[in-house]
Order: structure tokens, then sequence, then C-alpha cells
């Protein structure tokens, strides 16, 4: 049943003739640790969103955005459920484990979630530019991925992210139709998310880059990154916003926006746990942890 | 716990079709889960879950594909070839 490569040249041939990878499989480690670390990120940033999500439940403007961040919640810690149990399949880190290592500041999250959503102008930022930003990663990781159970969930998440983009757009609309107090209040929200939602697709693949080589990713960083400013400068623009980048410029020739240098000093900082709003996020998610902890209990209890 | 196969299907046509899996105290809650995970927005109006220990798994190879057994996949070639001859001669007379 499972499979057995006796070198990794064997194993990268498998993958590159278009090889799909299951858990039975003896997969090298080095593969096993890459898709793990790849998708215990992944979970802990549906997890770490999904709370987000939720703080916006009592605030959110009106009962149907009331409704829909209820629903959007739901789904984003359905992502990291489904997410966490396939991480957990590859037995490296229990779920518990993940868990500890993710309180204790061990393990990764996307950035975007190191800082704070303040107004409800930000909570729609982070609906259409994050959201937007994460569906263009991961429809690109989901094309060709080569770790079945991963690509299977992708599915799933991409369907039910689209959900999330059009309530995203959808909110952009009405804030671009609203008094001038509100379009300034999403003016400054844009000036606050655009580089965090750019910075999510990461800093430029290394060209010797093992996640595209065993095919866990299908594209570089930096050609998703400017495939997500060309859509979105012009739609910003056409719902009357303006882009916090002083070197913004549209190519002529090229039919194409030009974007000025990248400042990666705040990434760096939110993957050392240094993010303006680190350290209250982790510990808002260990208390959720820690309050539900009866929970987990009562089914360990039924379970044996 | 235990790890349950989600399978989901959407009308009297279709066949039931596996959605994914979901890790579970029993099966009433491996149910719940499994509908709260998969089933959000009508993806299905039925589901089955299944223990994965209770699921048979076949070794690999013993599906036989037969494909040495040309009587059980007749490609139809003989026949579309005379078919071909006769509209041939129809056309050159």
């Amino acid at each position: 049943m499972n499979r057995v490569w006796n070198a990794i040249e064997d194993f990268e041939k498998f993958l590159n003739d278009g090889g799909v990878v299951e858990p039975v499989d003896d997969m090298p480690n080095e593969y096993r640790q890459a898709v793990f670390d790849f998708i215990e990120m992944h979970a802990n940033s549906e997890l770490m969103g999904g709370l987000t999500e939720r703080d916006w439940i009592p605030k959110a403007p009106g009962l149907r955005h009331k409704m829909t961040v209820i629903a959007k919640t739901q789904d984003e810690i359905g992502h990291a459920h489904l997410l966490y149990m396939i991480a957990a399949d590859l037995k490296i880190k229990t779920r518990k484990e993940m868990m500890e290592d993710l309180f204790a500041g061990k393990s990764k999250f996307h950035n975007v979630f190191h800082y704070q959503a303040k107004t409800w102008g930000d909570q729609v930022a982070i609906a259409f530019l994050v959201d937007a930003a994460a569906v263009i990663s991961q429809q690109a990781v989901f094309k060709n991925c080569s770790y079945g159970p991963y690509k299977r969930i992708l599915k799933r998440i991409i369907a039910e992210e689209g959900f999330h983009l059009r309530f995203g757009e959808e909110s952009v609309l009405r804030i671009s139709q609203g008094t001038e107090i509100q379009k300034a209040l999403f003016q400054q929200s844009i000036n606050d998310w655009w580089w965090p939602a750019l910075q999510l697709f990461g800093p430029d693949s290394k060209p010797n880059d093992r996640l595209l080589r065993w095919h866990i990713k299908s594209e570089r960083n930096e050609v998703l990154r400017d495939k997500w400013v060309q859509k979105f400068v012009p739609l910003l623009h056409g719902y009357g916003f303006t882009i916090p980048d002083s070197g913004l410029k549209w190519d002529e020739e090229e039919n194409r926006w030009e974007i000025g240098p990248i400042d990666w000093e705040p990434l760096k900082r939110t993957m050392a746990m240094g993010g303006p709003d680190s350290a209250r996020r982790i510990s808002e998610a260990s208390d959720s942890w820690e309050k539900t902890s009866w929970v987990r209990e009562a089914l360990e209890i039924v379970a044996s | 716990m235990r790890i349950y196969e989600v399978f989901l299907k959407t009308d009297g046509k279709e066949e039931f079709r596996h959605a994914g899996s979901i890790e579970a105290a029993t099966d009433e809650l491996a149910l719940i889960l499994a509908r709260e995970n998969y089933a959000r927005r009508a993806e299905g109006i039925h589901m089955w879950v299944v223990d994965r220990k209770n699921i048979c798994i076949s070794d690999e190879g013993f599906i036989d594909p037969n494909l040495n057994k040309p009587h059980r996949h007749n490609d139809g070639k003989k026949v579309a070839k005379w078919r071909k001859s006769q509209r041939d001669k129809k056309n050159d007379g």
C-alpha cells in the first residue's frame, strides 16, 4: 500500500512526474518536515484569523454584517480544525503540541495577524486585501500541490474564501458610497494594511526554494505578489481610494503598475513575534484555548 | 479520539462522494462535526461517516486493470474500419 523511495532523486522524479504523496507513504524526512511546517503555519494563521474575526462579532455594524462575521469565524476556525488534523497526521507534532508551540511563540503565523484591527474599516481592509492575498497564494499551492490531503482541503478552503472575498468587496463598495468621514476612515485602513497585506506573500523566493522544487508551492512569491498588485491597485483606484506608496507608477510601455521599494523590516519583526499586536494576540488565543479546555476534557472522557 | 471519513451525497441521482475526514470521540459527535465542517453550504443532503478503522483497504496491484484482456476492452476498431470502408465506397460511387 505505502510507497517507498530509496533515494531523494527517485522521490523528486516521482514529484516531477506529477506524483501525489499520501500520509501512508514512506516520504523522505525533509519533505515530511517541509510539508508539516507549511501546513502548521497555515493552520495557525486560520486560527489567529478566526479569533480576529470573532472579536468583531459584537462590533459589526448591523445584523447582516454580524451574521456574516459569525459565518466567517466558523469558516476560519473550521479551516484551522481540518488543517491541524492533517498536520497531526504527519506524526511530527500532536495537535496539543502545535497549540503549545503557538502560545509559546515558537511557531509562526501570517504577518497580518500580528497587527491590531482597530476599526471596522480595518476589518473590511483585511477582508478585501488580506483575504485576497491569502486566496492568491492558496490557489497557487492548490494548483499543483504534491501532498494529497493538503490539496483536498485547500479545495474547500478556497471555495469558502471566495465568499469572504465577495463580502469584503461588497463592504468596500458600501463604504465607498458612504459619508466623507466613512471614506476617510477606510482610506486610513488602506494606509495601514496595504503594506502588511503585500508582505503576506513574503520576500522574493530563493532560487533553490525546496517548497517549489517539491511542488508544495507552484509559483514564486514575487510573481504572486505582483499578481495581487496588478489587481488591487486599479480596484482601489476605481472605488476612489489611494495607495500609500509614493513610488507607485504606471508603466506605459509594459502596461503594468510598478511599486516602490519594499521595507521588509516590519515583516521580520512579526516573524520574530515582535509585531505591534503579537503579544496580545498570542495571549488571547492562549486564553481562549484555556477557557475551552473543559470541552476537550469532556470529549476525552466520552472517547474512552 | 477516532478518525472518521466523511461522505456526502447531493441529490437523488448522484452517488456518495468522499468529502474528507474528521476526528471525533463518538459516532454521534462525528456526524455533528462532519456536518459543521463539510456541509455548511448545501454541499450535500445525505451524509455517511465511517470510522477509518472499519474501511478495508486493498493492496496496491490487487485491482487488476486487465489491459492484457482485449475481450474486456472492445475498442470498436474493427466495426469502425468496416463502416468507414462502406462510407468511402459510397462517396466514390
